[in-house]
């Protein structure tokens, strides 16, 4: 049945395929003859879907245009597949290429992988999510735990010290982990704060339309919403469900249209990451271990910037300095 | 075309000019290895491939009988969970865990067959219900966390005498060569292939069409959870939410090798061969800048032209 279907579409999918594949190979093959000394560096996101790691690539690729001898090859899973990404991962330790960069969508599966990517003398930086176990050679981030810490504590002050929360994350990241328990910690602090849920919706933004939508019916009187990740800002409506009269929401990242939705007063407090530093320092950081200078410290920590509606000005016209990479 | 073509040997026809291409198009330029054509990469392709072909062995009879299973990929995950809760939590030795864990994939795949041949079910909808409850099981069974199988498989550990890496190939292409003989040299094998070209007139001839039907589910199902309990000691973790999707690039690879969903016609070989051609094609897409984004078009596509090639050959050869 899906295949009668699929052969009615054949004939214009097999043009148009044949000249992607063409443009794709003839791309490949330019550019491997003509710089033949690169240093090739794979960066895996957690899946190409996911809209802040295009940050990270540009800035990854800018990097490397000024360093001149870079090449990034820019490779990640489809979906947040994690034997798919550590299938891509061995596949760049098999290529033997110069280094390699990752966000972990699971760092405990990815562990044994990297380690053979470092003896192999491959070196290894974690960005965004790391995998603590592992040989890896440096993490670039945030420092997950003060993250989570700082949407907690902001939350808490706009509740004045009091109500019912509910928490969005995704299960089995490390950084998200991290965060969630900053953020579950701080809150515990609050004796009159009590946390109702805590949502798994898988990386999803169609799902968290989806949790935030019920949640609004099963708890009308919830007071706040915690998100450790950017879900419930990466899509305009997502939030519509939530009455912002009478129920605030703190949310990591601040990727459009996170700041519209700020300016709104759909959400309260955004935490924003280094998104193009995830690119440009780890290819410095490869770079500089090539280079035979080991950092001497794995946690290579970004810092963050916490934004509300007083300062939100002031940080756009940062990000569009970082966007013009000054 | 002057040849007959047998299914499934197109496919390895595919396979063969799509490594040679690749090889030549990711020759190193400037001398030193081969990035592409070396034994770890290739070692690489059956460990990955592997994943998907155990179960398109199973798939490709059950196209074959003129059945489809959309469980694989959620049995895959169960049959995952349910090894590492047994190995990690209930402290089970490693055999027996493993063994449980395939023993889900009879039960996967004898609900399909009791729906399918029992209640009559179409086989679409069957399998999807069994997708729902295979799936809904690991995630009841995991409350979202997972097991580290890994954290009781101390490093080198070699069953057999032979590393965890290598047992993933090694158990497809065994259970490739075995259905193989059962689909041509059996009379099971001939007995599914006739009910997939035409039941009633297998039914005349003396088949027993429900145990035929039977047969090719719960040795799909054990094939499915085969995989799994290969994914979850090899990779060192059993988790609900792996293998999600699986199902249809298990259908596609069966389909790609030979395999026709009217039933009738499937390959073994093929379907394994099926699943290398798309290991091949992600392994090598990787290497090539620029080519994260044209991933699933061009399997899509390659899907879809390597089928109508097949079936040119086949009806010319007819």
């Amino acid at each position: 049945m899906i295949l009668d279907y699929g052969l009615r579409i054949a004939d214009c999918e097999r043009a148009a395929g044949a000249l992607v594949l063409a443009a794709v190979l003839a791309g490949g093959c330019s550019k491997s003859s003509d710089q033949p000394h690169t240093l090739r560096f794979a960066f895996i996101p957690k899946a190409v879907h996911i809209p802040v790691f295009n940050y990270a690539r540009i800035g990854a690729e800018r990097a490397a245009k000024q360093m001149g001898g870079v090449e990034i090859i820019w490779r990640g899973p489809e979906s947040t597949d994690e034997i798919r990404q550590k299938e891509l991962l061995e596949s760049f330790i098999a290529q033997h290429v110069d280094g390699i960069a990752i966000s972990c969508l699971n760092g405990d599966l990815l562990t044994d992988a990297i380690d053979r990517a470092v003896d192999a003398g491959i070196p290894v930086v974690t960005w965004d999510s790391d995998a603590p176990g592992s040989k890896r050679q440096a993490f670039y981030g945030v420092n997950d735990i003060e993250a989570g810490r700082a949407l907690g504590d902001g939350l808490a002050k706009l509740l004045n010290n009091r109500g019912r929360v509910a928490i969005i994350t995704s299960l089995g990241a490390d950084n998200l982990q991290k965060r969630l328990d900053g953020a579950k910690d701080v809150l515990k602090t609050y004796p009159d704060i009590q946390i109702v849920e805590v949502f798994d919706v898988r990386d999803d933004a169609v799902r968290v339309a989806e949790v935030i939508a019920s949640a609004a019916q099963r708890y009308p009187d919830l007071d706040g919403w915690l998100s450790v990740g950017g879900w419930p800002v990466f899509v305009r409506n997502a939030l519509d469900p939530v009455d912002s009269a009478r129920t605030k929401v703190v949310a990591f990242d601040t990727i459009p249209p996170a700041p519209d939705l700020l300016r709104a007063g759909k959400v309260q407090l955004l935490v924003g990451q280094k998104y193009f530093g995830w690119g440009e320092e780890s290819v410095k950081l490869l770079k500089r271990i090539i280079g035979g200078e080991r950092p001497t410290q794995p946690y290579q920590y970004s810092g963050m910037d916490v934004v509300t509606r007083d300062n939100l000005d002031a940080y756009l016209q940062q990000w569009q300095r970082w966007e013009r990479g000054q | 075309m002057k040849w007959r073509l047998v299914p499934g040997w197109s496919a390895a026809l595919i396979l063969v000019t799509e490594f040679t291409f690749f090889a030549l198009l990711l020759a190193p330029r400037s001398g030193g290895p081969h990035t592409f054509a070396n034994a770890a990469n290739v070692a690489l392709i059956l460990k990955y491939s592997s994943i998907y072909g155990i179960g398109a062995i199973g798939a490709a009879m059950v196209i074959g009988a003129g059945g489809i299973d959309l469980a694989p990929g959620a049995v895959i995950a169960l049959a995952s969970v349910l090894t590492g809760h047994l190995f990690i939590i209930e402290g089970w030795p490693l055999w027996a865990a493993c063994s449980l864990g395939l023993a889900i994939g009879f039960v996967t795949g004898g609900l399909a067959a009791l729906l399918i041949v029992g209640a009559r079910l179409p086989p679409f909808i069957a399998t999807l219900g069994v997708m729902g409850i295979a799936r809904g099981a690991a995630f009841l069974i995991t409350e979202g966390r997972f097991y580290d199988l890994s954290q009781r498989l101390p490093a080198g550990t070699a069953p057999l005498g032979l590393p965890l890496s290598a047992w993933p190939g090694a158990v497809m292409l065994v259970f490739a060569a075995v259905f193989q003989f059962v689909m041509v040299r059996t009379a099971v094998g001939r007995h599914i292939l006739a009910t997939g070209g035409n039941e009633v007139a297998a039914r005349y001839a003396g088949v027993h069409v429900g145990r035929v039907k039977a047969f090719v589910y719960i040795t799909g199902g054990a094939l499915a959870a085969l995989s799994g309990v290969v994914l979850g000691v090899v990779q060192g973790q059993g988790k609900a939410d792996l293998a999600t999707g699986y199902e249809l690039d298990i259908i596609a690879a069966a389909v790609v090798g030979g395999a026709s969903l009217s039933g009738g016609r499937a390959s073994v070989v093929g379907a394994v061969i099926g699943s290398l051609i798309f290991g091949v094609l992600r392994n090598a897409l990787a290497q090539i800048p620029g080519g994260t984004f044209a991933d699933r078009f061009i399997l899509g596509v390659a899907v879809l032209v390597i089928v109508v090639m097949d079936r040119m050959a086949t009806r010319e050869a007819t």
